[in-house]
């Protein structure tokens, strides 16, 4: 349960970041989180070893595999940068609660998604030269 | 005989910013291994995700001599800084394996190449491993191994000793010394570059400021002070 609290964070300020800009806070943030819970049940109730040898590249199984696997992966980057934002709070801002904290915390929130997004660009990338797309 | 890759006059900005990259030009020979070496922020990563069509820049690149906005991409392995962009899978095999099956490989033949790629990079006894488990410079090689699989006639690596400790970098450097495609190196670890590349391209706040063999380019204690490497 613990890798989901980054993808609350990251639904709660995606959602935040809808509703502070004015815009209409959509289901995204919610979908968000459901399709992280069901793929990181799934994947630790079932073995994914060698199915992209038994399951027939472009079928949607095939698809829905790799998504899930997208999702898995890109779960534990986003725990991952989480982790390593607020190590960084915690040693730059040593207030963590009152207006400096509040301030600290929202630049944290605010580099997660700046990194979260550099991080998926590259691997969108990688995998588009790796003939994902193709 | 047409060079694997030719680049003439390349650049690239971001927005309305100051130049990323001005007017780079160069050439990359068959089973040739060039280095560009660089500062951090001299444009190295930018220049490779622009020669590959990541980033849309002005200029010309021709692949194996024809032009086009996006790199052949059955011809060119691309191995990224971060390992972690390109592996994903439950296992490392299938890491490899999946370039091969995404362009339409039979699986079993996939897998067949994908351990030979593996055995190649030293790394068949981990084959059955998540990438997760493995120790960066290990994650690195995987990386190599997965271009390797497609058998490419260029191999792009960015920054493949970043964060390396010196024993992964000379396994590494192994690894690379083996191959005989033509490689195309970004890098500022100029020990590295020197024990590998033939030639190297120095680059500086996005301008090639000298190419030429790299004996003699990191025997020119002038120039690399200038570009900011020593």
């Amino acid at each position: 349960m613990r890798r989901l609290i980054p993808i609350l964070v990251f639904a709660a300020a995606l959602a935040l970041m809808q509703w502070a800009g004015g815009l209409p806070v959509t289901t995204l943030p919610l979908t968000t989180l459901a399709v992280c819970v069901v793929t990181l049940t799934l994947a630790r109730l079932l073995r994914w070893e060698g199915w992209v040898f038994r399951v027939r590249p472009g079928s949607r199984r095939y698809s829905a595999l790799l998504f899930a696997l997208f999702v898995r992966h890109f779960a534990g980057i986003l725990g991952t940068e989480t982790r390593r934002v607020l190590i960084a709070r915690r040693l730059a801002a040593p207030r963590t609660l009152g207006a400096g904290g509040a301030r600290s915390l929202l630049f944290a929130l605010a580099a997660l998604f700046g990194r979260a997004l550099t991080r998926a660009e590259r691997f969108y990338a990688a995998q588009s030269l790796g003939g994902m797309t193709d | 005989m047409t060079p694997v890759l030719e680049v003439e006059n390349l650049s690239f900005a971001y927005d309305h910013r100051a130049p990323v990259l001005a007017g780079v030009s160069f050439a990359v020979q068959s089973g040739e291994c060039v280095g560009i070496v660089g500062a951090n922020g001299a444009g190295k990563s930018t220049l490779l995700w622009c020669l590959l069509g990541l980033l849309k820049a002005r200029g010309t690149v021709r692949w194996f001599g024809r032009e086009q906005g996006r790199a052949e991409a059955g011809r060119i392995g691309v191995v990224f800084q971060n390992p972690e962009d390109q592996l994903f899978m439950p296992e490392v095999l299938e890491d490899v394996a999946l370039g091969l099956i995404n362009r339409g490989g039979e699986p079993a033949a996939a897998r067949r190449q994908a351990l030979a790629a593996l055995q190649e990079a030293g790394l068949a006894e981990a084959a059955a491993r998540p990438a997760t488990q493995l120790s960066l410079g290990e994650r690195k090689r995987a990386a190599i191994a997965a271009a390797l699989a497609l058998a490419p006639d260029l191999l792009l690596l960015d920054e493949p000793t970043a964060e390396l400790d010196p024993r992964s970098v000379r396994q590494l450097a192994g690894l690379l010394a083996g191959l005989s495609m033509a490689r195309l190196i970004a890098s500022h670890h100029l020990e590295f570059l020197g024990r590998l590349c033939s030639r190297l391209l120095v680059l500086s706040q996005g301008r090639l400021m000298a190419q030429g063999p790299a004996a003699e380019i990191l025997a020119d204690a002038a120039l690399l002070e200038c570009a900011g490497l020593v």
